[in-house]
């Protein structure tokens, strides 16, 4: 076999509901976010240790952890940002997590998600934390400053009739951060339970770009947050997978994409596609090789794909206008993980191939994928 | 989706297809496809042969085709072998130290050492579709919307309204449409092409190089040893992702971020950024990196096969042999340097050792006796370019003594390449024979003497040997009779 094969490093169950695993930068340790069974939010910290997982730490909170991330902070002190059920969003100290180093409500329903950047990034701006919620309102944090966001997206406010106007309210599902190669540049890409996709272009304040896609969209990531935008993958329910070239933006087409429509089910040993739609919940890119992404699905499947650049990214159309072109997106691999869904995966920023995934079965798994430097 | 509707059905394809002759000619693809479908799902019998047969078919017509993916249960950690796994247990523990390293500077210094950008002016913005979203173009598509409730009311006139009928001029209605869509075309252009704007002068921040340099310095003065090699290597990591987008001149940024971050541990980005400047055609940097790289790491076979390369391109052969012979000695089956060697000499032939001259005889100019040696002597100097260095020396010896202007030796003479120090020895010890003979005049009429005796006598086998041992000893007579 010299394609890239996935095989299941070590197993862990836990007896809480996993929301999010995150590994800590520099280490060996992984970090479990979730919510027991009666509502508590936990969060696990594992240490691998050759051939068996120890664990290091286990703190409970009195709301359910809902996501995750270190991004906005820096090697050295490597807090993480976390959103729970109740809209608060804290930054633990994971040394100290008593005490939370940065503590605010953001949001009035849950925090669906979460992105941060600038932590270790040099040259390319403050460490800003950006949350979505279930109230529809994106917002960005600085923990610098107090209590309000640096920058709030949220939907206009409902004066009284929110009974009529409930459904305008949509639900932010997902979120990335993108473009921040420079201290100026930088975007939040959201994605809304409507399968609306909106570009947030921060430097000029504005909505740069905005799309609606056919279902609503779960699972968002720029293949690289911090060079000049480059792609976009999309992943939404009923199992759509878009990538999106976001190098070129045609005046009036916007960015051109390359879709896979059934890339949520389980193809099944033979190649039958079976079973119902499920959702592609999380899609998260190779950190060492940005054109290698993994997905995880709603019947518990990962795939890892690759994308092919085409011979020629820009043409001109008739009008002299730029166009992007969209590549080719190959399935690597595909194995079956759980028999409920995968919905969080994070690769290890430092080792190729070493990834955690959470299921909704209960459990963690560490895998290790073979080979990914072939391709 | 159609309850009820067979496979067979809703491809529209007849049941008569579903046959091995039918499959064997079959060329469209997407048919065969649908065809593998419908016998894979079972709606029409099981048929196992007929099955495999179509599968064959399709994976000739569409190797890459979606009914090829599989999906396979996670296998366990145990498929692998001792070894593979060996290498993740050795970096885990190198990880943990690296850890520990991380929590002591952290308890060491509470204070954020590096600086971080100030933090963003509040703002916000609304996403409501109708009204705010795009503020800035907020007041153009006022202007366009106005005239467009007007339009539609223009539109709308009853059927029987005969006398507006009259007054509504069709010419004049696709005129206005086409003018708003030119209008919104515009818009949407002036909007990208500000983003463009704005991008551009962040380039021209961006290359202010030195600048970045001196910042980049300040921080790395700030960082510890650990939190370094993190960066470099990142940019390293990211170096790599361009060059393999054939973005050469980002990924050179890139590594040149790496080396600066960590010169103790650049030899791979060294190398790296060797192989880019290759790509972009700068053999001169290209070496200068390699010979970097090779400093770190004499036996690095990849830097020494690009650095054989870069010399290649540039021109110096004679380097460039040398270095595929060192390869070679580390590896003797180096595919790549066997074949490059085999080039070379098929080029320049059997190259001499470093010390030896190689020069291209031309053609005797207007001699006392061109005509009857014109024949005789560009003949071998053609037939045989890459042999005469042997013989060379002599007309070497003659290059710096002056001649009289009917009798140009140096054109005569054209050194492909000249090793000055060797010119140089040979020529004092002409000197010195030359002084002991008195006067250079009559060096000079002895050389011309000399010479045409040798032409004379010569006539095509002596002026060109064939074998470079009886080349050198006449080297040698010439030498000694001056």
């Amino acid at each position: 076999m010299d394609k890239p094969q996935m095989i299941e490093h070590l197993h862990e169950s836990v007896a809480y509901t996993v929301y999010d695993t995150k590994w800590i930068p520099l280490s060996a340790k992984f970090v479990v976010l979730g919510s027991k069974p009666n509502s508590h939010g936990i969060l696990d910290i594992y240490e691998l240790n050759e051939d068996k997982l120890k664990k290091v730490k286990s703190v409970e909170k009195k709301a359910a952890f809902k996501c995750g991330t270190f991004g906005a902070s820096s090697l050295r002190n490597r807090h993480m940002a976390i959103g729970d059920f109740e809209g608060r969003l804290q930054v633990l100290d994971l040394e100290r997590p008593e005490m939370a180093v940065y503590n605010v409500k953001g949001h009035t329903g849950i925090i669906n998600c979460i992105d941060a950047i600038g932590g270790t990034q040099l040259e390319c701006g403050a460490p800003e934390i950006v949350t979505g919620g279930r109230d529809g309102a994106v917002k960005v944090w600085d923990i610098r400053q107090g209590q309000e966001p640096v920058v709030d997206i949220s939907p206009p406010s409902q004066m009284g009739d929110g009974v009529n106007r409930s459904n305008l309210r949509r639900d932010c599902w997902a979120l990335a951060f993108g473009n921040t190669y420079n201290a100026e540049e930088r975007l939040i890409a959201a994605g809304y339970d409507n399968g609306d996709l909106k570009l947030f272009d921060l430097r000029a304040m504005g909505v740069r770009w905005e799309a609606t896609i056919r279902n609503g969209i779960c699972g968002l990531e720029f293949d690289r947050r911090d060079i000049p935008m480059n792609k976009l993958a999309v992943t939404t329910l009923e199992g759509g997978l878009l990538v999106y070239d976001m190098r070129t933006q045609h005046p009036t087409k916007g960015f051109s994409y390359v879709e896979e429509r059934n890339a949520g089910r389980s193809v099944g040993s033979n190649g039958v596609i079976t079973g119902p739609k499920a959702t592609v919940w999380t899609v998260r890119h190779v950190p060492q090789n940005r054109d290698v992404f993994l997905t995880g699905s709603g019947t518990g499947s990962i795939r890892l794909w690759k994308y092919e650049y085409p011979d020629r990214r820009v043409f001109q159309d008739a009008d002299g206008n730029k166009e992007g072109v969209a590549g080719k997106l190959h399935m690597v691999s595909a194995v079956t993980l759980s028999s409920q869904p995968v919905h969080s995966f994070d690769w290890h920023p430092d080792k190729l191939g070493l990834a955690v995934a959470g299921a909704f079965d209960q459990s963690v798994r560490v895998l290790i994928t073979t080979k990914l430097n072939t391709l | 989706m159609e309850k009820g509707k067979s496979l067979l059905q809703k491809y529209q394809i007849p049941i008569s297809n579903l046959d091995f002759g039918y499959v064997e000619k079959c060329e469209n693809a997407r048919e065969m496809e649908k065809i593998v479908m419908i016998l894979r799902s079972g709606e029409e019998g099981y048929f196992p042969d007929l099955t495999r047969c179509a599968e064959d078919k399709l994976k000739k017509l569409k190797p890459d085709s979606k009914l090829f993916r599989t999906e396979e249960k996670i296998q366990q950690s145990n498929v692998l072998a001792k070894h593979e796994l060996k290498p993740i247990y050795d970096w885990t523990n190198e990880i943990k130290n690296k850890d520990n390293v991380l929590s002591e500077l952290k308890e060491e210094d509470t204070v954020p050492s590096l600086d971080i950008p100030p933090v963003r002016k509040t703002t916000k913005i609304d996403i409501d579709k109708d009204e705010t979203e795009t503020s800035k173009n907020k007041p153009a598509p006022k202007a366009s919307a106005k005239p467009q409730p007007k339009s539609t009311n223009e539109q709308r006139i009853k059927s029987t309204d005969y006398s507006k009928w009259d007054k509504y001029d069709p010419d004049e209605e696709i005129l206005r449409m086409d003018l708003e869509q030119e209008r919104e075309k515009e818009q949407a252009q002036i909007k990208l092409k500000n983003i463009i704007k704005t991008k551009k002068e962040d380039q021209m921040e961006i290359s202010e190089e030195s600048t970045e340099q001196q910042r980049l310095n300040a921080q790395i003065a700030k960082l510890s040893q650990v939190e370094r090699e993190q960066y470099a290597e990142k940019f390293r990591l990211r170096g790599n992702e361009y060059f393999k987008a054939k973005e050469y001149d980002n990924a050179v940024r890139e590594y040149s971020r790496a080396i600066t971050f960590d010169p103790a541990q650049a030899a791979r980005s060294y190398n790296n950024r060797a192989i880019s400047y290759l790509k972009l055609n700068n053999y001169l940097l290209a070496i200068k990196d390699c010979e970097a790289c090779l400093r770190l790491e004499p036996d690095n076979v990849k830097a020494l096969l690009r650095l054989a390369d870069a010399n290649y391109s540039q021109g110096y052969r004679r380097e460039s042999y040398g270095i595929y012979q060192r390869v070679l000695e580390l590896e003797p089956n180096n595919i790549s340097a066997k074949k490059s060697l085999e080039q070379l000499r098929q080029q320049v032939g059997e190259l001499a050792p470093a010390h030896a001259t190689r020069m291209v005889i031309e053609e005797l100019p207007s001699d006392t006796t061109p005509t009857t040696k014109k024949p005789a002597a560009p003949k071998p100097a053609t037939a045989k370019p890459a042999t005469p260095k042997p013989a060379t020396p002599s007309p070497a010896t003659v290059e710096p003594v002056k001649l009289p202007k009917d009798y140009d030796l140096a054109e005569l003479v054209k050194p492909n390449r000249v090793i000055k120090s060797k010119i140089a020895t040979a020529a004092e010890a002409l000197g010195g024979t030359l002084k002991g003979s008195n006067s250079i005049a009559n060096a000079q009429k002895q050389q011309m003497q000399h010479m045409m005796q040798k032409v004379a006598s010569a006539q095509g086998q002596l002026r060109l040997p064939q074998s470079p041992c009886s080349g050198s000893t006449n080297n040698k007579l010439l030498i000694q009779e001056l």
